[in-house]
């Protein structure tokens, strides 16, 4: 193998095919190009600007789309903090949350805040961002029952663990409160405490309440079902107990086989009717019928 | 003939261009699902009939297949499921190996192809849907090739035309490409259902072998692509691999799921040669050598390298 090495220099050993030399004639593709392939595919110019490049493509995350080739900035790929700042309580703040834009537009209380729908600055104050409202209000739950007092005491300072948004351009920071705004939010914070513990005691009732009833509703329904499948069955086998009354006004009392059977109503009214066949009958069951 | 024992389920096998007793498989754990690789080099001893192996390099993910390079005896390209491409010399120990990972393709990498005309550039295919062009002189690709609709499981470089190759994917067409051009220069809308490889002829430059999951090999000229120019049906289930001989120009030896090799003769009647049996598991990778004439290798999810002679049984010891 040592007399083979000398060989790396140059490459391989020559394909059999190319020493075959054979030619078939016109072929579609165009002639090689001479040179290495890197040369050859930067003079062509088909090398894609950012795919020759020495840095390591993961970073250049920006231009790896499905084009290939580097596109404008998407709108939403544009961080506006103008339009974050001085759209408050428009929709454009709301927009804003929808795309890469979630920077600018937390400082407007558009993503966490619920300012937006409370309008006015005392919504905006009362809910400061996430910690304000939107962890006592937020939820659908209580919103109604005890989001609407806070609102309405009117607190100028923010919500119970909230600090004053910093980049909240409106206005200057509100003043520290007061011994009876902080006597408030400790009875609101009580109040909030017992609100929720009797939710929860009120829902679980509520939950249990539905389940036994539930549960009991299934036992009926089932009672019901296993009469039904019991008659279906029984009519499957061909036990009938309708038809079993007409049968038995059968003569000698047997059962009446065949086309009949499907005429149990009628063969009941027509019943004393019936017993004239009884004649026919003895001849089906030959003598024995008429020796017993 | 020898046999080898992998630890992992084969998935490629790969004879040397420059030692024709050497060759390289690429494994995976848990076929290929989930787990680790390993990259075997391995040797034939001349004299008994037994393989050794050289030097196997662990993967932290499965290789899915191999390539040599064509310009450095000791230097591989692997395809990891991981979607990076490891380039590594086997004359280095393994402490220093990979000497180059190229992390760029965003899913696995199913294909690799090395230039054999110009040797200094091979291709990469990958389930992310594109093709890379790489070269060893630089550390990120030179082009991607982005046009097909799914999945491209294998590449081939056309053995006479150094800028042209070929791709199959899994939206059941194969382009023709050339790295000049911008875009793909010809689209053969081949089969029904995904086309798992392709190969160009050895001896006719305009001839290209597909294999697919309707179980049909077809044979097409890029002249004259609407019809294919035979197609060969024999495999029970999807055909994996497709290689044309490197010594005769109407041979063409194919592995399947149906856990067979299959050795046509595409311009025959009764194209089906050869069918080879060995296999206990699907058949994934075959090679035949380009130094010995009708010296074959194949692998397979049944862990085992078999590499025979043409004509004999590849479990005969």
């Amino acid at each position: 193998m040592a007399s083979n090495s000398q060989q790396a220099a140059t490459g391989s050993p020559p394909k059999p095919w190319e020493q075959s030399g054979t030619s078939t004639g016109p072929t579609p593709f165009k002639p090689p190009s001479p040179g290495s392939t890197s040369d050859v595919v930067e003079a062509s110019g088909t090398a894609k600007p950012g795919e020759i490049v020495s840095t390591n493509d993961m970073n250049t995350v920006v231009n790896r789309n499905s084009l290939g080739r580097p596109v404008p900035t998407r709108p939403w790929e544009q961080q506006n903090y103008g339009s974050t700042y001085g759209g408050y309580g428009s929709g454009l703040n709301y927009n804003s949350g929808f795309g890469s834009g979630m920077y600018g537009s937390s400082y407007g209380g558009g993503l966490y805040g619920n300012s937006m729908y409370r309008g006015g600055y005392g919504g905006l104050y009362g809910n400061s961002g996430l910690y304000g409202g939107g962890m006592y209000n937020g939820g659908g739950m209580y919103n109604g029952g005890f989001g609407g007092p806070m609102g309405g005491y009117g607190m100028g300072g923010t919500g119970p663990y909230g600090e004053q948004d910093p980049n909240n351009p409106f206005g200057a920071p509100s003043s520290p409160p007061g011994f009876w705004i902080s006597l408030l939010r400790v009875m609101q914070g009580v109040v909030n405490f017992f609100g929720r513990i009797s939710i929860l005691i009120d829902q679980n009732t509520q939950a249990l309440h539905m389940f036994m009833s539930a549960l009991l509703q299934l036992f009926d329904r089932t009672g019901l079902l296993y009469g039904e499948l019991a008659r279906f069955v029984l009519r499957l086998l061909g036990i009938k107990t309708k038809p079993r009354k007409v049968n038995q006004m059968g003569p000698d009392g047997l059962p009446l086989p065949g086309p009949e059977n499907r005429r149990g109503n009628q063969n009941y009214i027509e019943g004393p009717k019936a017993a004239p066949s009884g004649a026919a009958w003895d001849n089906v069951w030959g003598g024995e019928n008429n020796s017993s | 003939m020898p046999i080898f024992k992998t630890p992992f389920n084969g998935y490629s096998v790969k004879f040397s261009p420059f030692y024709e007793s050497r060759l390289a498989v690429g494994t995976a754990q848990n076929f290929g699902i989930l787990g680790n690789g390993r990259l075997h080099v391995l040797d034939l001893s001349p004299t008994s009939p037994a393989i050794t192996e050289l030097i196997a390099f662990d993967t932290a993910d499965g290789v899915y297949d191999v390539a040599w390079s064509e310009s450095h005896d000791s230097v591989l390209v692997a395809a990891i499921a991981d979607g990076s491409v490891k380039l590594y010399d086997t004359s280095l120990p393994p402490q220093s190996n990979p000497l180059r990972s190229l992390q760029e393709h965003a899913r696995e990498v199913h294909g690799l192809d090395y230039n054999p005309t110009r040797r200094d550039s091979f291709l990469s295919a990958s389930w992310d849907d594109s093709v890379k062009l790489w070269t060893l002189d630089r550390p990120t690709s030179i082009r991607t090739f982005r046009e097909h609709a799914y999945c491209v499981y294998s590449v081939a470089w056309n053995p006479k035309h150094a800028d042209v190759f070929a791709s199959a994917s899994g939206d059941c067409s194969v382009r023709i490409w050339d790295v000049r051009e911008p875009g793909s220069t010809m689209i053969i809308p081949g089969h029904q259902h995904e086309i798992l490889a392709c190969d160009w002829n050895k001896y006719d430059d305009c001839l290209i072998a597909t294999a697919s999951v309707d179980k049909s090999i077809k044979v097409w000229d890029v002249r004259n692509y609407r019809v294919p120019v035979t197609v060969l049906n024999g495999h029970g289930y999807a055909v994996r691999k497709i290689k044309f001989s490197p010594h005769r120009r109407n041979l063409i030896v194919s592995c399947s799921y149906d856990m067979t090799v299959c050795l046509w003769d595409f311009m025959i009647e009764d194209a089906l040669v050869g069918r080879y049996d060995h296999h206990t598991e699907f058949a994934v990778g075959v090679d035949m050598s380009v130094l010995v004439e009708g010296l074959m290798a194949s692998t397979g999810w049944d862990e085992h390298v078999y590499v025979w002679q043409q004509g004999m049984d590849p479990r005969a010891a």
